[in-house]
């Protein structure tokens, strides 16, 4: 039997959920629907922070936080967490990161700064050491349009010396720890929403429902709803299922639940594949890495999803869950745009990574802003190097074609040859002549050309050791 | 007397920032019955609207009715000073975004619903869309200006060494986190309450009122705060009030008008982009003889501000330096996109941004150091002090503060230091600059520098304020309650702001220029005159007493007594004195003739200087603001806790203008950068950690403006024309010191990779 309502606790209340809409987000819920205007709406895209509140989630008898933009969450997806709002931090009195932003003029006109206090109390509550690096990682996904950023950095600076008042951390547990974990099914009209807790009763109500879309972040998904106004029939919401979220490392692997956020699997990469580790520092925002995850990655096979090029030089591969399991190359898994080879009523279960310690790993990103944004070129290199010798080679580019794709001749070409300018400068001939890459408001043909040239440059230049990065 | 601030208070909504109290236009408790309205524009840039069915969007659910041209009972226009910004058209397309209709539901989402089901049959024809399609086509909105001084001729004729070439900047949308709103709720006999997010209650009124062919006076607007204007809420709020208050008038209904971030950057206008084509001469030391320009700009449809706009790139093309030869030719093309509006510096930082790259450009090809070119062409104080538009220059601080800037920020030895590193790195490249700003302070518009005030004393003694500026982050309010207190010798917590209002303070002028707290600043002062000069009165017979009187500390002080403010002013109320005034201010001394744009349009300049140092990749154009250093001539500060706020957020949104943001617009007038995934503001990590921001020491208003203080606003933003030089510093290194010339703004990752030979 599914529940037929959500609960979850909204500051420090207890509130359950049934009737609404299943298309409603988090943000015209506590506007609309709960008077609640501190949390503001910029520009339902998920781009701009000011709607930032945050979520908390039980893990080992903790509360973990993490911010989230609400614009672009749906409000079903939150059974069993705590919602954060502004207006819970002003409560009695100032809260720490709302004093420092008073005493540091953290704000002008004041419309992004609910946005950006939420995400400065998710670093304080997560006791996140407030070095420049994290400031600026925290901050990502919060635009401020009048001060220029510094006064705020400022207040994150002086954050940690500001008392903290009495807090109901140990209530809110208790009702979190009350709510039940158990599937759910809204149905509103003719919409249904579904939240399962385990890979079983998932597959079999996926299987039996038609026109249904694959819920984790909804980073891309929920803009269906914001921007096209389109509704989404039947939501399957795989967030809160354990049998998706999961990094276990075994030897020569790591497996990757698909629903697990990327902000969970950063930590865990950074000892193995450090370059694929800061490339997700500057995937999205803090608030798109709380949410977004490789499955959505690879199930909405944007070209321009920055993880695909990596997954594909690591010569990942996916596990396919229908009625039955299959395990498929991620090579060969993007047809054509947008197009790949999931089938219907299939969905991705997990990402399998081989581990190889002995190859290089080059993760280049080339954005117009350095921190949450869209890549014009993207390019993976993963090469096996002996006696300066290509051992083994594989190149993938991002924003260059219509899929992620790899660059084949040029790492045939590359394939045991040596490592010097020579075999570069020829490997720079070859692959503008692999790609057609296209124009449009993030940079123009020529450049991708020139820059997917220039990082084959900048690889050999980092292996020379030549300062190569400005940020 | 020259009273001095001594309290450094925040914000004063700070707290109501912080914990989302602080209450905007949609923020607003809903009346009952509200209705929302959602426009339809149209999806191509220029065409013949054939035929439009509207049956789907009546199906619609939550559909209450449709607004078009047909409901409107006034003029179908609300262009600021020239008509041609239509509310709707019905049969001729001129720009991507053009309203043609407005939905009436249930609610926001159901409206926008709606009006996506529209089919409209549109027979496209082709568009002009770049100044320089303009400029062969002779596209205007307005007429060409010309300006000359001296001879050029001869300027040219005594130059050693002539320089020329062609800049482009870019456009820039206002990226106000606060999008475009409006509410309107019907009252008694046609009246109409308008809540807008608007810079400009005052315009709103008058032209909702010529919508809906109403007495102004039967049209209040009432404008709390806004988040964020920038200059794109000076205009471009009227559509929306606008239609609201149609809507509302139709319908008898609440109608409330909250723009989707697409919609509003795809239907409302944008810094102008600029052309310029330039001819320098100049002498071997880098001083300027003669200087030939052709600037031209992106209007768009209409004409809106772009007239004063233009004037004031004419009157910025100068910066700080004296240009004895001149003679500029600056065109105003009318393109089919969106007619581009006012934007923090209003055509000062495109006609700064000018002379500094040709600055820059002299003392590249002369191989000096730019900063000693600078300072060869500043104004002078003896001579060479009158600008190009016959201003004699009697405020001039710029040599001081530019030496200071110079020493403190270590320029000489940085540079240095980056020739070294510049040696020792193949592909990472810096660069450094120094760059100045002059700024000219007041409406060059004569008549919009006038400001209200109505002050308010209750027989507790609290007082409330209200005047004519619009509080949209820049801490107007602060400002203003600090003039209040002072003025009266209270604490700063007696003084209650309230929401800017029609029926407070009529015909007032927009929030803009920079001017908003100098000219009502003034018009309280004169209104507090008023009440003092009744209560001193009061004072004389009531106490039989002709001492000097004081207010100070929350008492006043005559003879050897002192009485309570709230004392005195209950006392003077049972004596039935009145405890309440208006207040009015004029700018004196300026004026202009429109024609020659030759006179003083400037009561008196802001000044300061900024370094920016910066490093660029070679390979990918990447780049990175390294450390900024800045000293800024506030006069003598209100309050600097403000001032330094708009000096680094001015900075910073000029460093947005000319590195990552970036207008596109595809050559057949479609927009394609209108969300904040494709147009990019800078983020916190474009904001240097070393980032020094020093108020001038020895700041000092020449004027009579209120505490000699400065207008702090606009002129901040021009500092980040330092990281453009800078950039272009580093592309000059990247390229052997040959040249930079081929950067254009905003230098973009790709732009600065086009430079690099």
């Amino acid at each position: 039997m599914l529940n037929s309502k959500i609960e979850l606790v909204l500051n420090n209340k207890l509130i359950s959920i049934k009737n609404l809409d299943t298309n409603i987000t988090v943000l015209n819920f506590l506007r609309n629907e709960k008077n609640l205007t501190g949390t503001k709406e910029g520009c339902a895209s998920g781009d701009c922070g000011a709607c930032t509140a945050v979520v908390g989630e039980l893990k080992k008898n903790k509360i973990e936080y993490k911010s989230i933009n609400t614009c672009i969450t749906f409000l079903y997806t939150l059974n069993g967490k705590q919602l954060v709002t502004i207006e819970y931090l002003g409560n009695r009195s100032l809260h720490p990161v709302q004093k420092a932003m008073v005493e540091s003029d953290g704000s002008q006109c004041g419309f992004c700064t609910p946005g950006i206090v939420m995400s400065m109390y998710c670093m304080y509550e997560n006791k996140v050491k407030s070095t420049n690096d994290n400031i600026d990682k925290y901050l990502s996904g919060n635009l401020c349009r009048c001060t220029g950023y510094i006064p705020i950095k400022k207040s994150i600076r002086n954050m940690y010396n500001y008392k903290k008042n009495k807090s109901d951390q140990k209530n809110i547990i208790s009702l979190l720890k009350n709510i039940k974990r158990n599937d759910i099914m809204i149905q509103n009209n003719e919409s249904r929403f579904f939240v399962h807790y385990n890979l079983k009763g998932l597959i079999k109500d996926y299987q039996k429902n038609n026109n249904s879309y694959l819920l984790v972040g909804g980073t891309d998904l929920a803009l269906e709803v914001t921007k096209k106004r389109n509704s989404l029939k039947n939501i399957f919401y795989l967030g809160s299922n354990k049998d998706l979220n999961f990094i276990n490392i075994k030897k020569n692997k790591i497996h990757i639940g698909s629903a697990t956020p990327i902000s969970d699997i950063i930590p865990k990469l950074d000892k193995i594949y450090p370059t694929f580790s800061q490339m997700f520092e500057r995937y999205g925002s803090e608030q798109i890495r709380n949410s977004a995850s490789l499955g959505g990655n690879i199930g909405s096979a944007s070209p321009i999803g920055d993880s695909l090029p990596v997954l594909i030089a690591l010569n990942s591969q996916i596990v396919i869950q229908g009625k039955k399991q299959r395990t498929v190359s991620l090579d060969d898994y993007f047809v054509s745009y947008r197009k790949t080879k999931l089938k219907k009523n299939e969905l991705i279960k997990e990402i399998i990574i081989p581990i190889n310690k002995k190859n290089i790993l080059k993760c280049y990103k080339i954005s117009k802003r350095i921190d949450d944004d869209i890549s014009s070129v993207f390019m993976a290199i993963n090469a096996n190097i002996k006696n300066n010798t290509f051992k083994s080679i594989k190149i993938v580019c991002g924003g260059m074609a219509e899929i992620p794709k790899i660059a084949k001749s040029t790492q045939e070409y590359l394939l045991n040859k040596k490592f010097n300018q020579e075999n570069i400068n020829e490997a720079k001939n070859i692959i503008a002549q692999e790609f057609t890459p296209i124009d449009d408001m993030r940079a123009s043909k020529e450049y991708r050309m020139k820059i997917s040239q220039n990082l084959l440059e900048r690889f050999l230049n980092e292996q020379n050791r030549l300062n190569t990065v400005v940020y | 007397m020259d009273k001095i601030f001594t309290k450094n208070i925040e914000h004063e909504s700070a707290i109501k920032h912080v914990t989302g109290k602080a209450i905007y236009t949609d923020d607003i408790t809903e009346p009952k019955n509200l209705l929302h309205a959602v426009i339809g524009y149209s999806n191509c840039s220029k065409g013949i609207i054939k035929k439009i069915n509207y049956d789907e969007v009546y199906k619609s659910e939550g559909v209450v009715d449709i607004i078009t041209e047909k409901d409107i009972e006034g003029i179908n226009d609300v262009g600021p000073i020239f008509k041609g910004d239509k509310i709707f058209t019905s049969k001729y397309i001129e720009y991507y975004g053009q309203p043609i209709f407005a939905v009436v539901a249930k609610t926001n989402n159901l409206a926008k619903k709606a009006a996506l089901k529209v089919k409209i049959d549109i027979k496209k024809t082709k568009p002009i869309v770049s100044v320089e399609e303009a400029l062969k086509k002779k596209s205007f909105v307005l007429k060409p200006k010309y300006l000359k001084r001296g001879n050029i001729k001869d300027g040219f004729k005594k130059s050693k060494n002539i320089l020329k070439g062609k800049l482009y900047s870019g456009g820039q949308d206002h990226f106000y986190l606060e999008g475009q709103i409006s509410m309107t709720i019907p009252q008694e006999d046609n009246n109409f309450l308008v809540y807008s997010s608007t810079q400009h209650p005052s315009e709103t009124q008058q032209i909702i009122g010529k919508v809906l062919n109403q007495n102004f006076n039967s049209i209040h607007v009432m404008v709390r705060r806004i988040g964020g204007g920038f200059g794109g809420k000076e205009t471009q709020s009227f559509l929306f009030a606008a239609i609201t208050s149609i809507a509302a008038k139709k319908l008898s209904r609440p109608v409330k008008l909250r723009v989707d971030r697409d919609d509003d950057m795809i239907m409302t206008g944008k810094r102008h982009d600029f052309l310029f084509n330039y001819e320098v001469g100049f002498n071997n030391e880098g001083e300027i003889q003669a200087l030939k320009l052709m600037m031209a700009s992106r209007c768009g449809i209409s004409a809106d501000l772009s007239g004063a706009i233009n004037d004031r790139a004419i009157y910025h093309i100068d910066n700080a330096y004296f240009i004895p030869n001149i003679e500029i030719n600056s065109y105003r093309c009318k393109t089919n996109t969106v007619s581009n509006t006012a934007f923090r510096g209003f055509g000062g930082p495109q006609g700064m941004f000018c002379i500094e790259n040709i600055i820059e450009n002299i003392s590249q090809k002369l191989n000096k150091d730019s900063s000693e070119i600078r300072k060869i062409n500043f104004y002078k104080e003896k001579n060479r002090n009158t600008t190009h538009y016959g201003m004699k220059i009697n405020d001039n601080v710029i040599e001081d503060i530019f030496n200071k800037l110079i020493k403190k920020s270590n320029f000489k030895k940085r540079k240095l230091k980056i020739k070294n590193f510049n040696k020792n790195n193949k592909i990472l490249k810096k660069g450094i600059a120094i760059t100045p700003v002059k700024f000219g302070i007041s409406f060059t518009t004569t008549h919009l520098n006038q400001g209200g005030a109505l002050v308010h004393i209750y027989t507790d003694g609290s007082i409330h304020l209200n005047h004519g500026g619009i509080e949209m982050g820049q801490g107007l309010m602060t400002k203003l309650a600090l003039v209040a207190s002072n003025e009266f010798g209270l604490n700063y917590e007696s003084i209650n702001v309230s929401s800017t209002d029609t029926e407070k303070v009529p015909n007032t002028s927009a929030s803009a220029a920079s001017a908003t707290t100098d000219i009502n600043g003034a018009a309280i002062v004169n209104a507090i005159n008023k009440i003092k000069s009744g209560l001193d009165q009061f004072i004389y017979d009531y106490f039989k007493t002709n001492s000097k009187i004081r207010y100070e500390n929350n008492f006043v002080y005559f003879d050897k007594r002192k009485i309570s403010f709230k004392e005195l002013i209950n006392t003077a109320y049972l004596n039935r004195i009145p405890l309440s005034s208006s207040g009015f201010y004029k700018t004196d001394k300026i004026n202009v003739d429109n024609k020659t744009l030759q006179g003083r349009p400037f009561l008196y300049f802001a000044y300061g200087a900024a370094v920016t140092e910066v490093i660029i990749d070679k390979l990918t154009g990447e780049n990175k603001i390294l450390q900024v250093d800045i000293i800024h001539d506030v006069g003598n500060s209100i309050n600097k806790r403000i001032d330094i706020g708009q000096i680094e957020g001015g900075y910073i949104q000029g460093l947005g203008w000319l590195t990552t943001e970036e207008v596109s617009w595809k050559s057949d007038g479609i927009l394609t950068t209108h969300s904040p995934s494709t147009y990019k503001i800078p983020t916190a990590g474009e904001t240097p950690f070393k980032f020094n921001v020093e108020i001038y020491d020895r700041g000092f208003n020449k004027e009579k403006v209120i505490n000699r203080s400065k207008a702090v606003g606009e002129p901040p933003f021009m500092l980040a024309i330092s990281s453009f030089i800078a950039i272009k510093d580093a592309v000059y290194n990247a390229n052997n010191n040959k040249d930079s010339n081929n950067l254009i703004a905003p230098a973009t990752a790709e732009n600065i990779l086009k430079s690099l030979n």
